[in-house]
């Protein structure tokens, strides 16, 4: 489903990838796992085509980036969800607003977008806090809320960069353990993370990256 | 309307009420273009309107042989009447001649000279649409070739003068227009870019969520659009409220051609609309 072939990318501001090699398959709970600069969110970058490889290519998808064109790439990330360390929400609009959001990018119909952000906001436990907005929660709640927005359109793969880096521990497990009831019900899930701690003991796939190079 | 389209316009409305500082500084920035614009256009408006008397003051006077008997008179007249581009011709015999040089003068031409030497004439004003050098300059060759005129007065060093400087004042004010039209476009463009900036975490995240680059782009070219009009509204609102006070102090001073509302509306338009698209470009790149 996702396969990065031996990529070399150079970005700004960025030492750049060297020879990256990853693949994740349909329903996979895998972890690329590394410390602060190694690269990990530039792998990241690479699937939701925000970079593109100097050599090699990504196959994301049916779609392959060596012939991809550019107007492609917002529909490519609509099947695609992500998450990131600073949630990126939206201060000025509610949790339901938030999630809406990413459907109301996809033209989708207000009958839908209001069943489609309700039943989400009950998979990710937020039903009564829809009216809230982001500063008015906890950080938990507020990755709670990004991951409710990745999950609406319902991809195929849900990208974390960093999801629980801001976290305490108590809510680090419960989005933990949220990504695991999402990947039950068959969504991959990749997680960037730099915790050792995080990825131990569990039965998963674990992808390592050092100095821009998956070992 | 399709729903994207009108949650763009919702947007658009929303992200005004979200910036209000920065978008009244938009539409602050485009007011002010405009008025430039508008005192810019205003002036070339009074320069053509007090031109365009002068030439419809230009008159051609045509002096008849002095030995043509009414009849012919009358005949020739017609002829005159017939010439395209003349609109009357106004007869004036010997006597009248006399009685203008009198009060001119101050005294009667016979106690001078004994006689009348003046010959009639025929006064010729000409329609508006051949008040230019060339036609002018056609319509006295077309009398020319009419038998019993001895000759033909009318300023055509003045016309010719007031067209080569009209044509290079004309030229002067299109460069200073257009120059003043990019920049403002430019200003208000860099406005809108400000704005922008201010909304980057929203453009990421559409950018991330999928969002096309249409999708992205039009709540901000609605803003652009509505602080545009909103600015041509205001211009609109000073030159009316300033003219109708010229107006009551010095009537007659300056002449306001009503256009000028719709086109500061439509320019206000074109420049928010232009603005936007040019400041929200450097935003779109995947």
């Amino acid at each position: 489903m996702i396969q990065i072939s031996n990529v070399v990318a150079k970005y700004p501001g960025g030492e750049g990838l060297d020879h990256v090699n990853l693949t994740v398959g349909p329903g996979e709970f895998a972890y690329l796992v590394g410390p602060s600069g190694a690269g990990k969110s530039s792998v990241l970058k690479l699937i939701y085509m925000d970079i593109f490889p100097l050599s090699g290519f990504m196959k994301v998808d049916n779609l392959i980036s060596l012939n991809l064109k550019k107007r492609q790439i917002p529909y490519l990330r609509r099947r695609l969800g992500i998450i990131f360390q600073d949630f990126k929400l939206l201060t000025d609009r509610n949790v339901f607003e938030n999630i809406a959001f990413a459907l109301h990018v996809t033209n989708a119909h207000r009958r839908n977008i209001k069943r489609k952000v309700l039943r989400v906001l009950a998979d990710v436990g937020l039903s009564h806090k829809r009216n809230k907005r982001p500063n008015q929660l906890s950080g938990g709640e507020q990755q709670r809320v990004a991951i409710g927005r990745a999950l609406v359109n319902e991809p195929i793969i849900l990208l974390a960069d960093e999801a629980t880096g801001n976290l305490d521990p108590e809510s680090e497990e419960e989005i933990i353990q949220l990504l695991e009831k999402i990947n039950a019900t068959g969504t991959a899930i990749l997680m960037a993370t730099h915790d050792n701690k995080l990825v131990r003991g569990k039965n998963r796939k674990i992808i390592r990256i050092k100095d821009g190079r998956t070992l | 309307m399709s729903r994207g389209y009108l949650y763009s316009i919702v947007e658009g409305f929303k992200g005004l009420k979200r910036a209000k500082f920065s978008a009244s500084v938009s539409i602050f920035t485009i007011f002010l273009t405009l008025i430039l614009i508008a005192v810019l256009l205003i002036f070339i408006f009074n320069v053509n309107r007090v031109v365009s008397q002068i030439q419809s003051r230009m008159e051609l006077e045509v002096f008849i042989d002095n030995s043509f008997t009414q009849e012919q008179i009358d005949s020739l007249n017609q002829q005159i009447s017939r010439i395209e581009g003349v609109e009357s011709a106004h007869f004036v015999s010997k006597e009248e001649a006399a009685a203008i040089i009198e009060k001119q003068l101050g005294q009667d031409v016979f106690e001078i000279l004994d006689e009348n030497p003046l010959p009639a004439s025929f006064q010729i004003k000409l329609k508006s649409s051949f008040h230019s050098a060339q036609k002018t300059q056609t319509i006295f060759d077309n009398l020319l070739k009419l038998d019993g005129i001895d000759d033909i007065l009318y300023r055509h060093d003045l016309l010719a003068l007031l067209e080569k400087y009209i044509h290079i004042f004309l030229i002067i004010m299109i460069i200073i227009g257009t120059l003043l039209a990019f920049g403002s476009i430019v200003l208000v463009s860099n406005t809108i870019k400000l704005v922008i900036f201010s909304r980057r975490t929203i453009i990421e995240i559409m950018k991330l969520v999928g969002a096309t680059k249409s999708f992205i782009s039009r709540p901000f070219v609605v803003e652009g659009i509505v602080q545009g009009i909103a600015g041509g509204v205001l211009a609109s609102l000073f030159f009316y409220c300033l003219f109708k006070i010229i107006k009551l102090e010095i009537p007659g001073l300056i002449l306001i051609d009503q256009r000028i509302y719709p086109i500061l509306l439509f320019l206000g338009f074109l420049f928010g609309f232009v603005g936007s698209m040019a400041a929200i470009r450097k935003f779109l790149k995947y």
